[in-house]
């Protein structure tokens, strides 16, 4: 599930997933969608992304970082994700699998820049059926 | 949310809950109504900077208040490091001292027009956005950019990429001392290396202008400016290398805030003291980043100058003179008041009134230049620091419009127009990487440029000196 939110000066999206992993997956998609009017869907270049944090907020934090960096730095498009959250005794773990394709503006429809996923009013919780989390990037 | 009216355009939240002072906001009927539109998110966004330690009364918002991540937009906040006061990455922004360049020619909208479309051209291929691949033509080592970071615009200019006065019209020289490029780290290099001299998205632009109405004379004639003349205004800041720095030290900050007793209303706001070893450290890496952002422009002006020379406009690089170049994403130590402060703007410009000796000489007299660029379509500003706003606002005034629309709603009322054509039937040529970026950024999505600058004049915080209009816009 994903709903963009209507922020004057930025811009925002809700994720909602089964389980942890599909919500990160679900945030890299809503990413996508910030990017690009036409997000690619297949692709055949790798990537692996390993993240620790102290807590599940500053996890996604720097997992949508982690990408604007691998698209806006390095050209590569995350087209698909495999992701593991292991979790570990003092901090939370992320380890993906990426799948992508290189940066090719017009042909994605390319949106703009972001700056960066802020804290601000940032969070992710567990509710009935799975996993909810609301971001807010600087664009 | 509670507030009063202290004048025609300043309002008062008084101290209240967990604000350490009042806060302050200038506003019109219109801006309020905007303001109560949305819930006050952005006043209550300005309470919440109330509540840092060391905060210096009062916390601040300028006439273009809008809602932001953590401190509103546009928001001024000043704190005393003697008394325990914070820095917040947050406070200054990813895009650390993002700001606006504006340079003067000796040209007329006559000369313009018959190159018009080839200029708009070579300045597109001259200023890149950078996405996806830096600049081509300019190769930077790890070494020469630990240079840009510690010295600023200056070590462009010794390279060759300016002319020697350029320097001496840009806030604080070009070059904010105590930078630390060590603080800096490695990713941030990664980023910054490709970026140097390339404008960004969004809301960054570099625009070709007329100057088409002149408010006060005599503050014009300081600065150079007369009806009928084109000039250029660029706006960009320090594109991936600012980001990271505040990413790592927001991350930072975040752990470090309750180790010294600090607690965050909006992790956004995540603070440490700037006596302790982190703000030290934040201060010099925010330093080296806000060099870097004065080189970027300064990088871009030298192509600027290429593309007018390569159409024929000018003959010599120093036809076309820096005015002046100001950011709006900083802390800076500051004197207010016989006291030594760190006045954080997010989204506001330093206006330092007349006689302050931080003001190019030759304006010193005037008052420091203050830009503010409206939107693509209508016109810019040339406004004048004053007495009002060392009084009021630390030196501070308003940094642009400020958004009215959502970009989701841009986009949809632009989707059966085009935007580009509009603007061409209005004299404004539009160059852009992509349709997006226009529709996103098009007149409407802007509130009046006017309003802002009238509550500004105003309320005293501000003089009007001159209005711009554009005639060649270029987006990333």
């Amino acid at each position: 599930m994903i709903r963009m939110l209507d922020h004057t000066a930025d811009v925002g999206f809700e994720v909602g997933g089964g389980s942890l992993e599909e919500l990160f997956d679900e945030a890299r998609r809503a990413l996508l969608m910030i990017y690009f009017e036409r997000p690619p869907e297949s692709g055949s270049d790798r990537r692996r992304v390993e993240l620790s944090a102290p807590d599940l907020e500053a996890l996604l934090v720097r997992w949508l970082n982690e990408l604007v960096h691998l698209v806006q730095d390095e050209g590569f498009v995350p087209v698909r994700a495999q992701i593991a959250l292991p979790e570990l005794p003092e901090e939370r773990a992320l380890d993906a699998k990426l799948t992508g394709a290189p940066l090719d503006l017009e042909s994605y429809g390319w949106q703009g820049e972001v700056k960066s996923a802020t804290f601000h009013g940032l969070c992710v919780r567990r509710e009935a059926g799975g996993w909810r989390a609301q971001v807010i990037l600087d664009v | 949310m509670k507030f009063e009216r202290l004048s025609k355009y300043k309002y008062r939240i008084p101290r209240s809950g967990r604000m350490r002072v009042d806060a302050d906001f200038y506003a019109s009927d219109e801006i309020l109504a905007a303001l109560e539109a949305e819930s006050y998110a952005s006043l209550q966004q300005l309470a919440n900077v109330a509540t840092l330690p060391g905060i210096v009364e009062p916390a601040l918002t300028m006439p273009d208040i809008h809602w932001g991540y953590g401190f509103p937009i546009g928001g001024v906040a000043a704190f005393d490091p003697a008394q325990g006061g914070v820095v917040s990455p947050g406070g200054v922004g990813f895009d650390i001292n993002c700001g606006v360049r504006l340079l003067t020619s000796e040209l007329v909208q006559s000369d313009l027009e018959p190159v018009r479309a080839r200029l708009a051209d070579a300045l597109y291929r001259e200023i890149p956005s950078g996405v996806g691949a830096g600049r081509k033509d300019v190769r930077f080592t790890r070494s020469d950019l630990e240079k840009v970071l510690q010295d600023g615009a200056s070590r462009l200019v010794e390279s060759g990429y300016g002319e020697a006065e350029d320097p001496d019209n840009i806030e604080s020289r070009g070059r904010l001392a105590g930078a630390d490029p060590e603080a800096v780290s490695s990713r941030a290099y990664e980023r910054g290396l490709s970026q140097l001299g390339t404008l960004g998205s969004g809301n960054h632009f570099l625009e070709v202008q007329y100057v088409d109405s002149i408010y006060d004379q005599e503050a014009a004639t300081a600065y150079g400016l007369r009806e009928g003349q084109i000039t250029v205004l660029i706006h960009s800041g320090s594109r991936g290398l600012g980001h990271q720095v505040c990413q790592d030290y927001v991350e930072r900050f975040l752990s470090a805030a309750p180790r010294y007793g600090i607690e965050l209303v909006d992790r956004q706001l995540a603070a440490a003291p700037i006596q302790s070893s982190e703000g030290r450290a934040y201060l010099g890496a925010m330093a080296a980043a806000a060099n870097y952002a004065f080189a970027n422009r300064q990088l871009m002006t030298h192509f600027t100058r290429e593309a007018f020379a390569s159409v024929g406009l000018i003959s010599r690089r120093g036809e076309m003179r820096v005015l002046y170049d100001l950011a709006h994403n900083n802390a800076k130590l500051e004197e207010h008041g016989g006291r030594g402060l760190l006045v954080h703007r997010k989204g506001a410009t330093r206006a330092f009134g007349p006689g302050n000796p931080d003001v190019p000489e030759q304006y010193r007299a005037a008052g420091q230049p203050v830009l503010v660029p409206g939107d693509m379509g209508r016109y810019s500003f040339v406004l004048a620091g004053t007495e009002g706003s060392m009084r009021e606002t630390f030196g501070s005034s308003a940094h642009g419009a400020g958004r009215r629309l959502s970009r989701n709603q841009a986009k949809k009322l632009a989707r059966e127009r085009n935007l580009v054509k509009e603007l061409e039937s209005q004299g404004i040529l539009i160059r852009a990487a992509g349709r997006a970026t226009v529709d996103e950024e098009m007149p409407e999505a802007y509130k009046d440029v006017a309003d802002v600058v009238e509550v500004t004049h105003g309320a005293g915080i501000g003089r009007k000196v001159a209005r711009l209009r554009p005639l060649i816009v270029v987006k990333g």
